[in-house]
């Protein structure tokens, strides 16, 4: 069974309220989607929270879940980055009202995992490519910010992320290659 | 539609993947993805990239999360019924146990004393069967002495048992005679006291007197002239030892 058609299994044990279904997935995808939150917010505290919040809305909203319309991940990723987003949001006016930047020097104090430096084939790419892959992806802007954010014009940044994407697909493709290769030695 | 060529250039996938994507441009795009295959297949990969890479990047969160999830999570409605139901059965037959335990207790105890009623009740059928024996044997000796027809002889004792007295009654219309012995005085364990009917000069044996009885029946003598005790060796004489003749009466 493949990794895919296992969630399917498994998600239907949550619509069907097992919450041990739940924590099967908790174990599973908890890591992937702890580093988007914690790189979003940038705070341990309150990625945790945000984590724990992100979890009870897949609970909750599961029947809301279609297979047929993509992957479960890509389902959790979106929730998980929505909620650390409208958080920030909601923290943003507290921050202006009361203490300015409270956010920002937490999240670098209390985590030990350097938020800046990524892992696995992304790493491969060049510093531009990472980085506006980075933006959209772990950081949670939308292309309109991040371009800004990058100081190029919108369409140079589309093709930045083009071109990332291409070279992420090529990286993992020749790291199935590889695999298979060494699977057939092996054999 | 839109194309799908179109679509891939303006990077809406990626956009949609992130939910960058107005509510109407997504149910374009996944109208276009329910259709077009090889537009599927590319977001499959686009998926399937972004997983990796999220997974090459993922951070653990401490264990304390999951267990506030844990405790956060209602109690499960799926699980809980079933457990519900097991301890009201439970408890059912916890209850089931406890009254067949009270139930067998009480019918023991129950038995118990149906069993000492019983045994009560056959204690006293028998002394009712021993009263009413009684009464009659009473009665029979009473409706006897009492008889219009029957004629008491008092038989005092001689020079040599001068304090003894018995007393028989003489029924000659029903041919019986009663004696009571308690008047004599207790003989040695080897002799007793023998009572004779005199009918014309011989002396007939009527039989024994234990002085231990209230009544004794005799056989009754036709024709008897006169009633005589004798002290006999135990067990009774064929003939009176006329020595040892301590009472005797005139019937006539």
């Amino acid at each position: 069974m493949s990794h895919y058609q296992e969630d399917v299994a498994v998600i239907s044990r949550i619509k069907n309220k097992e919450k041990d279904a739940l924590y099967l997935l908790y174990d599973k995808y908890s890591g992937a989607l702890f580093g988007i939150i914690l790189r979003i917010c940038r705070n341990q505290t309150l990625a945790e929270d945000l984590l724990q919040e992100t979890f009870i809305k897949i609970w909750e909203n599961i029947h809301g879940y279609d297979s047929a319309k993509g992957r479960f991940y890509t389902w959790a990723y979106r929730i998980a980055k929505n909620t650390t987003l409208n958080a920030l949001r909601k923290s943003d006016t507290l921050i202006q009202t009361e203490d300015l930047g409270v956010l920002k020097d937490k999240g670098t104090t209390t985590t030990e995992v350097d938020l800046n430096r990524l892992n696995g084939a992304i790493k491969k790419l060049e510093p531009h490519h990472q980085e506006a892959l980075s933006l959209v992806y772990f950081r949670g802007y939308t292309h309109r910010e991040a371009n800004e954010e990058m100081g190029v014009p919108l369409g140079t940044f589309k093709s930045y992320i083009r071109q990332a994407l291409q070279l992420l697909r090529e990286s993992y493709k020749s790291d199935l290659l590889l695999i298979w290769w060494l699977f057939e030695i092996v054999v | 539609m839109m194309e799908m060529k179109d679509i891939l250039e303006q990077g809406l996938l990626e956009k949609y993947l992130l939910d960058e994507l107005s509510t109407e441009e997504a149910q374009r795009i996944e109208s276009a993805l329910a259709t077009n295959q090889e537009l599927r297949t590319h977001f499959q990969l686009l998926e399937a990239d972004f997983e990796k890479m999220a997974f090459e990047n993922a951070i653990p969160p401490p264990a304390h999360v999951k267990s506030a999830l844990v405790n956060r999570l209602p109690a499960s409605e799926v699980r809980s019924m079933p457990s519900s139901w097991l301890w009201i059965a439970a408890s059912f037959v916890g209850v089931f146990l406890l009254s067949s335990l009270f139930m067998y207790t009480k019918w023991q105890s129950a038995q118990n004393e149906l069993d000492f009623l019983e045994q009560q009740s056959t204690v006293l059928q028998d002394r009712l069967e021993l009263l009413e024996e009684n009464y009659k044997l009473t009665n029979n000796r009473l409706q006897i002495i009492n008889n219009p027809s029957t004629i008491p002889f008092v038989l005092t004792g001689n020079e040599k048992t001068p304090n003894s007295r018995a007393v028989a009654y003489v029924n000659h219309e029903n041919r019986l005679v009663v004696v009571n012995p308690k008047g004599l005085p207790p003989l040695p364990a080897d002799q007793t006291y023998q009572m004779w009917s005199d009918v014309e000069g011989e002396m007939i044996n009527m039989g024994l007197l234990p002085t231990d009885k209230d009544l004794v029946t005799l056989k009754y003598i036709d024709h008897a002239e006169s009633l005589n005790i004798t002290i006999e060796p135990a067990g009774g004489n064929d003939h009176p030892t006329v020595e040892q003749l301590i009472s005797a009466v005139t019937l006539l």
